[in-house]
């Protein structure tokens, strides 16, 4: 036991164990959890494919331990654990597909082997091989007849006339001396097995085998008798497949093939009933719910309906290596784990990553399920023949939060649109009446509001009252702003070159005033050069001479150098004197 | 208080101690209390606990109440609710399932960690349970998996046991009622 550094998981996964050299080299096909004593204790059971030429075994894990292993003798191209009959105690069997056969152990003991039926075999062949086997014909006669047979029929050769053409000219004797006297069969093999409950959707009720055939078949057996019971076509050589329904009511087979397509096959059609056409080959194929969950080859996610119809697709980092479905029904939770090139293994539900756990090395295949005792429990083996083993915390929860960029969650909210009341349909309804009306009237005063406007800037611009210069070579801007209590108060005038970028020269600003009530220090002033922007102060004091608490108007005027008409004219209000002069 | 703890004791009255068993599923627990019970209150199957259920037995001077809670994934979130009545705990682990050891120690990191077990310095007691299944882990080894050592402010005794044979279940008990009589002195 040899607990692994976690990083990245958000600690939601504990390591039960960790075998770097289990010496296990298998895929997720190969893969499967029972509880093969009937003893609650779930095993793991593997499909070991060895070195891919020799050492295959089926391997049997209980706890951390090797329990038993038994040697394969072809490799294994899907493995499953299934119950075959109602015997108690409740034990499940377990099929390994390997070439055009399915061996069924129970209770880890050989106990029946499957053949598929052999096909249609060449007639010509045949001929060619009957007419060796009399000794007509030499075996390189033989060899371009059945050369010339190869490319024209519409039946392929078998196998042992495949293997005829590939030998050097000096084995051929040999060969032909050692087959000639069996008769020529033509054999499909097994690329993928699943089950189908039979009857019941109970957890532990009959199954059949389902089997998908390098011959583009896909047949459905009875799990007793071994007869097969349905047998459906594809246009292409299936890969992966997944299984959901009852035999005898309804079903759904998800088959992705070899020509990069998905069909969904159901019962009572040996045609497929719907194709996905995928972008790219599919590399894995999980079902999640009602929704189909492919992996492609360029590095995609893609979810499908059951009928084909597409609803998202996700980008991922690495291509996929391997990926599995992660089903907590007890918490219902449900979830695809991705095993990625980059030493990692992703989660997802729906498009979203929930969560990500890093291997020491590329997981080749992922198993969720119950292990032992314990129900979420994630069993990877890593293409160095790793085994490791992860249990899910009773208190991790995955937060489903969508990393991609989009509309915002408050966007989805619901306003709290209040109900329309009486007084609006009233509105609404004398609006959709009286609406020429309506729009009569508002244009009309929308125009009288126009000419008051229009008219009240004509009598500024004749008065030039403006506090904002009209002329277009100095476009000027100013306000006042008058302080203090009195009697003396101080006015301020803020100017402002509005131009862009030349500067005003040659300004002045005077003031008119009356004189018996006011007095000003200075009532003439120059400006100094305005740069465009800033704005320049302008302070002067202005004492009221007056005592009897009245006030008048100061009229402010800026000037041009030789020019009698002002640029801006501003009226000043000055407010009451609230003080007295101290004379 | 030591002269009404003796006179309770001529008088045949015995001190009550709420006794926590936890663990889990299929470790022992029901086993190991059942077998701690008086001979004629014993039962003789052991069936999974559903929820969890209270025995009494007694030793020579305590009267224990033990919840015996269920191990149950599903359950095991009751446990928390009975930290607040527990003046002791037992923690019972399946020394032959290597695989879950992990789990175990994550349960009992979470129970260390509850702010009512925290700042009490209340006895632990763990039975490395299963010591008759061959490839069964030392009591050594379960107490290093589980990295006992860390436990620096509690009083805590481990135990190999059979449940069985009811092998090392006295040596046990018999450490919990000193350290809960030490505690209440």
């Amino acid at each position: 036991m040899s607990p692994v550094e976690s990083g990245g998981d958000g600690g939601k996964w504990l390591d039960a164990h960790y075998d770097p050299v289990a010496g296990l080299y298998t895929f997720s096909s190969c893969v499967d959890l029972a509880d093969l004593s009937g003893d609650g204790e779930s095993r793991l059971v593997v499909g070991d494919l060895g070195s891919g030429s020799s050492g295959m075994k089926l391997k049997v894990y209980r706890g951390t331990a090797l329990m038993s292993e038994s040697t394969l003798l072809d490799l294994p191209a899907g493995l499953v654990a299934f119950f075959m009959d109602l015997h108690e105690p409740r034990i499940p069997a377990v099929a390994v597909a390997s070439g055009p056969c399915i061996y069924v152990y129970k209770n880890l003991r050989p106990y029946f082997k499957f053949t598929l039926p052999s096909l249609e075999v060449n007639t010509l062949e045949q001929d060619v091989w009957q007419q060796v086997r009399e000794g007509q014909i030499d075996p390189l006669t033989m060899k371009e007849m059945l050369e010339s047979i190869r490319k024209k029929a519409d039946v392929p050769l078998s196998v042992r006339s495949l293997r005829f053409l590939s030998l050097e000219t000096e084995d051929m004797d040999e060969f032909v001396q050692l087959h000639k006297q069996q008769p020529i069969r033509r054999q499909t093999v097994i690329t993928c097995i699943g089950t189908l409950k039979k009857s019941t959707a109970d957890e532990d009720g009959v199954s059949c085998l389902v089997i998908g055939t390098e011959s583009s078949d896909v047949y459905v057996l009875d799990p007793e008798a071994f007869i097969i019971l349905s047998k459906m076509s594809l246009p292409a050589a299936p890969t992966m497949m997944d299984v959901t329904g009852q035999f005898d009511v309804e079903f759904r087979i998800t088959v992705a093939c070899r020509n990069g397509n998905i069909y969904i096959l159901r019962r009572e059609s040996d045609k497929p009933k719907y194709c996905i056409e995928l972008p790219s080959h599919p590399v894995g194929l999980v079902r999640v719910g009602k929704n189909v969950v492919v992996g492609c080859t360029n590095e995609s996610l893609q979810g499908f309906t059951q009928k084909g119809k597409k609803l998202w697709k996700a980008v991922l980092a690495a291509p996929i290596t391997t990926m599995a479905s992660m089903d907590l029904p007890t918490r219902g939770f449900q979830a695809v784990m991705v095993g990625l090139a980059n030493c990692e293994v992703q989660l997802y539900r729906d498009k979203n990553l929930l969560s990500r756990i890093k291997t020491p090395d590329v997981v080749t295949s992922i198993c969720f399920g119950r292990y032992g005792r314990e129900d979420g429990t994630l069993i990877m083996t890593t293409k160095g023949g790793g085994l490791m083993v992860k249990i899910l915390k009773r208190t991790a929860a995955f937060d489903d939060r969508d990393s991609a960029p989009g509309p915002p969650l408050a966007q989805s909210v619901r306003l709290n649109v209040p109900k329309k009341t009486k007084l609006y349909v009233d509105q609404t309804l004398r609006e959709r009446e009286n609406g020429l009306a309506m729009h009569r009237a508002f244009q009309m005063d929308l125009s009288r509001l126009r000419l008051a406007a229009a008219k009240a800037y004509v009598k500024a611009l004749e008065s030039s009252l403006t506090p904002m210069s009209s002329s277009l070579t100095e476009p000027l801007k100013m306000n006042a702003v008058v302080q203090g209590l009195g009697p003396s108060f101080k006015l301020t005038l803020n100017v402002q070159n509005t131009a862009a970028c030349r500067p005003v020269m040659n300004l002045a600003i005077s003031f008119l005033y009356d004189e018996s009530l006011y007095r000003m220090r200075n009532p003439y002033m120059r400006i100094p050069l305005l740069v465009p922007g800033l704005i320049y102060p302008v302070e002067t004091f202005v004492e009221c001479t007056s005592d009897k608490g009245i006030s008048d108007i100061i009229k402010v005027f800026v000037l041009h150098e030789g020019r009698s008409s002002p640029l801006l004219t501003a009226h000043i209000n000055m407010p009451v004197s609230e003080g007295l002069t101290l004379n | 208080m030591g002269l009404f703890d003796k006179l309770a004791g001529w008088l045949g009255l015995k001190k009550e101690v709420n006794v926590l068993c936890l663990g889990l599923d299929n470790s022992g627990k029901t086993t190991i209390i059942n077998h701690l019970k008086p001979t004629n209150a014993q039962a003789q199957d052991i069936v999974p606990t559903i929820g969890f259920s209270i025995e009494k037995f007694k030793t020579s001077s305590l009267s224990f109440t033990v919840f015996d809670m269920s191990g149950q994934g599903r359950y095991r979130n009751l446990w928390e609710h009975y930290y607040k009545e527990g003046q002791a705990i037992i923690f019972v682990i399946d020394s032959a399932d290597k695989l879950r050891m992990v789990v175990a120690k994550e349960e009992l990191d979470t129970l260390l960690n509850h702010p009512d077990i925290k700042h009490r310095r209340i006895p632990i007691l763990f039975f490395a349970n299963k010591m008759d299944v061959r490839d069964a882990l030392s009591s050594v080894k379960v107490s290093q998996l589980l990295c006992l050592e860390n436990i620096k402010d509690k009083p805590w005794h481990i135990c190999a046991t059979d449940a069985l044979k009811g092998e090392g279940l006295q040596e046990g008990v018999d450490w919990l009622q000193d350290q809960i009589k030490t505690m209440r002195t």
